[in-house]
């Protein structure tokens, strides 16, 4: 006995399916079922999942979709169109297109429902090349003629199924009867079933037998509830059309035949009805099995074709000139053994990359690298693209993966034959002009943006569970509002746990509706709720590309593909990472007020110190000035410097507090410790206790020990300790002898449960019969397996590594530059404001706000006696708008508010906050007007703005009279001007910033009486010291931590530095509501020696700085209470 | 939760299709084809949990129309009886010829 379901909604239908395909797939095979259907909403969004689910399971993939069906503009009705399989790919591709149809001018700014109209449904339901029929459609209970059907409307029923059959071509359309077995007159009754049964028989047109499937088990259904509402934003008491029952699962056989038998009995068609009814669902389902591979091009890469990237020859050919061209440039003059390495590891990268047959592949990347550069945008290549030589010798890379021993097959080996991810960091402020360039150069059929599931993660899940529950909004959000990084699946356990919760833990107890929410939270944990562009996926093929995806318009405007980044494997899917980093934007902006503000050659050789070896002008400055940062060698001193020194806020990847804590223990000397740096710091290092051994080697406080000699080359760089991928796989090689691509597959083996032990054989056995002693053997096993699935890939650290020794390059020797375009860009994990307090810690002058300075950027600016500032910009003041700035830096400069208003035409608001944050004192002091900053606030508060009369404007070419600005020299003063305090208020009020002092300052007295330690003197105390520090939390980190127990990292600056505490279970239950939302603190802890040029505090307990009357001051002991 | 006033104990075919049932001691044989389907509850408000892996019941109850009589002579009554597949009750819900709904 087998059925197979037609109709079956994943997951992956956002807001609508609740079963993952892997189930499905399981569960069906389980029924014994060879063959199920993936009809996901509006899209092919499961159906990859579904493919990879089906041939796991053993049982044939059948692909389709369920979509709206558009009348008049309207959706009349929803069917479920299947492909047909077996015809190499035509019925694939047909319905590829019709969903991209379905998506065609809809989005954000377009009226028009996702469907398709009768007609486009019919014009791709044939083959365009034999007219043979490449898709069914599914008349069912969800049609308009269903639903005439479900209210008894026959005629209506017959007009419109009269209409379906005229205008689809003969043999695409089935009926679709389904029964849910709800209560006679609602809809998906067994009545309703039946009415469509007949109205099919008496057409003859074949009927199929469906579940009309949105949960894998009978539990599912609850949640389809809880999803229904959250689609139609409705508690789940005043939803209208709630599903009738819960019905819709994934029915056994025997229960779809005894269906079957049931509606055939209704209809009074008796046992052979329901053979019918069977024996067409099997018969539409043999036509619709795929064969992922013919059908769907499963696993067959697919790169634009040579033609496009202007290839007229074999790519092979191609690439090995462009190899040989690279070597001129990035080697020159190499001879000896330098050349016959080179030589070899050339040849071995093209051999596999010619027998893989991807060498159109790299002349693609690379073209687009090029085509990056030419448009002038900063470009990195991250990933273990850097393994590669020739990624090197193309320009793709700038690491030159000799100096680094990095290993090729851990990038590409012959024996994986999936596309490898070479990926592109560009800035972030270009990202999506390079997105519409790649568009042009390839063409739009041949290119589409990358999606990316967007699945619910607590805060969502708790805000939807509270809608369906109809709870109020407030209560839900604040609740929502205390989750902190956790999936709603380990709500409970959380709430048990974590000592912010504790208040919401208790009130559970007490309200039995949270119990509820706990529980719906839990049921939508992880659910796809829609998708959207992947921040960087650019997907690119030949022509045929639109027939292998279905898109969608993102918001971007540009097309984006329905798949995943799962997807793109499974489905030859080249995909380039061209991601947005701001870092890369920022460095860019600091070059260019680099050479803005030093004109010339010289002078930006003198402004940063740099010097050649033999004191001239190096060659990464070009004629005019500008910088080559690509050209920077990596061995500056200076740099190293500012790394060790820890003061690194602001620099890529070292600037996080834990971070500061590491570089300051392992105090990098070369570009290769940035590398072993950069890898430390990742979750499985750090988990696996790396970092502690690694640096007791270091340090030489323990003696390097190596398990055995032959390991040395390989483990040397980090003292015998096992850190990167690139040593598993050399540990393998000369132990076992399998060479780098084997080496890489046993690496990826490592800590797969059911894989390990076959590795651990092969590994064993191999190294006896090499003769390495059985202790030995054991001791590097054990090695492996602890880290082998942890350590991270050198690669990616060195490429990781480039932008970041470049911007403390940068921060060394230009720092008002680099400051600036960090605070123009706002890469890093802080608030702008901390990076303002580091201008301020750095002695660099942070110049206010002026009408006739400021711009929409932060800019470099000259001061008297050459000193360099940074001057704040327009851009960050709130509520100026971007028409007010834009006119405002057009019309620059003013001789007085009277010209600002008529020229810049600047509201009555922008005024006041402009005169608020002083933007007017330079002009006021100009003119020697009486008042002061008070005193114009006072004046353009009661006097209404009234901008100058047409007829006042002076005429083109007419200058206006010189009058100086009688407004401010009439100023009635008397007003004191505003303390400091306030100042600063308005400052962070307007412009989230404290730029005339530091916001901490305003509190000095009351720090002075609770004892506290600034943050640059905590240096010098004894490890251990108790001591008290207050601040304004800008970090809070949560890093997995060996052992597994949370442990929470709050760093807040106080003005003179930042000071990194750490919180322990002990500490945080102490601290409990105040972990994460309070903003000023106050902290007691023992200091905490981490280097040479490292404090922190281990926190005991914490208070919140703003609420006076609980500081642990000596006026707020209360007295002890006398008895009770 | 509605409130069913009685319980019944009903016997099943092996195909879950009841065949007689027991009410206030008496026997009735299930006559006649019943007829089934499932009725949505508002579980949002009957219920205090609805954990995953909660299973059947939740959201629907299985209801079945059965005609029945104690005896050849007795009259024939129309009975709607709920079937609570998580805790496999059966209940009373609706007496159709004495228009008594029990469920209020």
């Amino acid at each position: 006995m087998s059925f197979t379901h037609l109709h079956v909604s994943t997951a992956f239908s956002a807001h609508y399916g609740v079963s993952w395909p892997e189930d499905l797939a399981g569960t069906a095979a389980g029924d014994g079922a060879d063959a199920l259907a993936c009809t996901d909403r509006d899209g092919l969004y499961g159906t990859v999942k579904h493919l990879k689910a089906c041939m796991a399971a053993g049982i044939d993939p059948i692909v389709g979709v369920d979509l709206a069906v558009l009348r008049d503009g309207q959706v009349s009705g929803r069917v479920v169109v299947l492909a047909h399989g077996e015809l190499q790919g035509a019925g694939y591709r047909a319905l590829c297109r019709l969903i991209s149809d379905a998506h065609a001018n809809t989005g954000a700014h377009s009226r028009k429902p996702v469907g398709v109209t009768l007609e486009e449904l019919a014009s791709r339901c044939l083959d365009p090349v034999t007219l043979a029929p490449v898709l069914t459609v599914l008349i069912g209970p969800h049609s308009d003629v269903g639903q005439a059907l479900r209210t008894r409307s026959y005629s209506t029923a017959r007009s419109l199924f009269t209409r379906w059959l005229a205008v689809l071509p003969a043999g695409s359309v089935t009926a679709e009867v389904v029964t849910h077995l709800s209560p006679p007159g609602e809809a998906l009754s067994t009545a309703h079933g039946v009415r469509l049964f007949k109205l099919a028989r008496e057409r003859n047109v074949p009927a199929v037998l469906t579940n009309a499937v949105r949960y894998c088990g009978i539990d599912g259904a609850a949640t389809a509830d809880v999803l229904d509402s959250a689609r139609a934003l409705t508690a789940l008491g005043k939803l209208t059309d709630l599903q009738p029952n819960g019905q819709g699962w994934l029915k056994t056989p025997a229960q779809m035949e005894s269906l079957a038998r049931e509606i055939a009995k209704a209809a009074d068609l008796g046992a052979p009805g329901a053979a019918d009814l069977l024996s067409a669902t099997g018969k539409l389902a043999d036509r619709c099995r795929m064969d992922p591979a013919a059908d769907m091009g499963w696993k067959q890469p697919v790169v634009p074709e040579a033609s496009v990237i202007g290839i007229d020859q074999d790519p092979v050919t191609e690439l090995w000139q462009r190899c040989e061209a690279g070597i001129g440039r990035r080697f020159g003059a190499i001879s000896g053994s330098d050349e016959r390495k080179l030589r070899e590891r050339l040849n071995h990268e093209m051999q596999i990359i010619d027998r893989l047959g991807f060498s159109s592949y790299f002349l693609t990347v690379a073209e687009v690298s090029k085509m990056i550069i030419e448009m002038g945008i900063r470009a990195a290549a991250r990933g273990s693209g850097a393994s590669s030589l020739v990624n090197y010798l193309i320009n793709v890379s700038q690491v030159n993966p000799l100096n680094h021993d990095l290993i090729f097959e851990r990038f590409l080996s012959q024996d994986r034959s999936t596309l490898p991810d070479i990926d592109i960091d560009v800035e972030s402020a270009e990202r999506h002009n390079v997105y519409h360039r790649i568009f042009e150069r390839f063409g739009a059929e041949r290119v589409t943006l990358m999606s990316m599931q967007n699945g619910y993660r607590a805060r969502g899940a708790v805000r939807d569970a509270g809608l369906a529950l109809g709870m109020n909004e407030d209560d839900v959000g604040t609740i929502a509002k205390q989750l902190w990084r956790f999936s709603a699946a380990k709500f409970r356990e959380a709430m048990a746990e974590k000592p912010e919760l504790r208040d919401f833990s208790s009130r559970v107890e007490q309200n039995q509706q949270l119990d509820l929410l706990v529980d719906l939270t839990e049921r939508l944990d992880r659910l796809p709720r829609h998708i959207s562009m992947h921040p960087c996926g650019v997907i690119l093929g030949d022509k045929n590309l639109l027939d292998r995806t279905p898109v969608q318009p993102s918001g971007l405007g540009l097309p984006m593909s329905q798949f995943d980044k799962h997807d793109m494997d499974p489905m030859g899917m080249l995909k380039l990472d061209v991601l947005g980093v701001r870092m890369q934007s920022a460095m860019a902006y600091a070059l260019k007020e680099i050479i803005r503000i030093h004109p010339s050659r010289q002078e930006v050789a003198q402004a940063g110190r740099h010097r050649n070896v033999t004191g001239g002008v190096p060659d990464y400055i070009a004629g005019d000035g500008r910088i080559n940062l690509e050209a920077v060698p990596f061995d500056d001193e200076p740099t190293y410097e500012l790394i060790r020194s820890t003061h690194t806020l602001g620099c890529f990847q070292i600037e996080s507090p834990g971070q500061r804590e590491l570089i300051g223990k392992l105090a990098p000397r070369e570009f290769n410790d940035l590398i072993i740096d950069i890898s430390l710091f990742r979750p499985g290092p750090m988990k696996s206790d790396m970092v502690r051994p690694f640096l007791e080697h270091r340090h030489g406080w323990a003696p390097e020990s190596y398990p055995h000699p032959d390991l040395k080359p390989a483990l040397a760089e980090t003292h015998g300790v096992t850190v990167f991928h690139e040593q598993v796989l050399r540990t393998f090689d000369v132990f076992t002898g399998c060479g780098m691509a084997k080496a890489d597959e046993l690496r990826r083996l490592l800590g797969r449960g059911e894989a390990e032990p076959g590795v651990e054989d092969f590994f064993r056995k191999e190294s006896a019969a090499r003769g390495y002693p059985p202790a030995v053997v054991d001791k590097v096993w054990n090695t492996l397996k602890a880290f082998g699935s942890f350590g991270f890939c050198k690669a990616h650290g060195a490429a990781f590594a480039v932008p970041t020794y470049q911007s403390a390059w940068l921060k060394a020797h230009h720092p008002e530059a680099f400051l600036a375009g960090i605070w123009e860009h706002d890469p890093g994990m802080y608030p702008r404001r901390l990076l303002v307090a580091e201008a301020r810690r750095m002695g660099i002058p942070i110049l206010p706000l002026d009408i006739n300075r400021s711009t929409g950027e932060y800019r470099v600016e000259r001061i008297d006696g050459g000193k360099l500032g940074i001057r704040l910009s327009l851009a960050g003041i709130y509520g100026l708008s971007h028409t007010e700035l834009k006119r405002i830096v057009a019309g620059q400069p003013y001789d007085s508010l009277a010209d600002l208003r008529t020229r810049a035409r600047v509201g009555r608001a922008s005024m006041k906050r402009l005169a608020q944050l002083g933007a007017f004192d330079s002009l006021n002091q100009h003119v020697h007007g009486p008042g002061n900053r008070a005193d114009l606030i006072h004046h353009l508060n009661s006097s209404p703005s009234r901008p100058a009369q047409r007829r006042h404007e002076p005429i083109e070419g007419q200058l206006s009279l010189p009058l100086g600005d009688l407004e401010l020299a009439n100023l009635k003063p008397g007003l004191p001007e505003p303390p400091m305090e306030e100042k600063v208020r308005t400052e962070l009020d307007l412009l989230a910033l404290d730029v005339s002092a530091h916001l901490m300052d305003s509190y000095r007295p009351i720090l002075e009486e609770l004892g506290v330690t600034e943050s640059a003197k905590l240096l010098d105390l004894r490890n251990g010291t108790e001591v008290i520090v207050a601040g304004i939390r800008v970090a809070t980190q949560t890093p997995p931590m060996r052992g597994g127990r949370r442990v929470v990292f709050i760093s807040i600056d106080d003005g003179t530095g930042c000071v990194d505490c750490t919180f322990f279970h002990e500490a945080q239950e102490q601290a409990g509501p105040l972990l994460f939302c309070t903003r000023l603190l106050l902290i007691k802890g023992l200091t905490r020696r981490t280097g040479p040029r490292g404090m922190s505090l281990q926190a005991t307990n914490a208070w919140d700085l703003s609420n006076t009357e609980t500081l642990p001051l000596a006026r707020n002991r209360k007295p002890l209470a006398l008895g009770r | 939760m509605g409130v069913f006033s009685e319980s019944v104990e009903v016997v099943c075919s092996s195909a879950g299709q009841p065949l007689s049932l027991v009410w206030q001691n008496r026997t009735y044989e299930i006559e006649a084809e019943p007829l089934r389907w499932y009725q949505r509850r508002k579980w949002w408000e009957e219920e205090l949990r609805a954990e995953r892996g909660r299973g059947a019941g939740l959201v629907d109850h299985e209801i079945w129309r059965v005609q029945a009589r104690v005896n050849d002579r007795s009259e024939l009554r129309t009975l709607d009886i709920v079937h609570q597949v998580d805790t496999g009750r059966w209940r009373l819900l609706k007496i159709h010829d004495a228009v008594q709904d029990l469920s209020a």
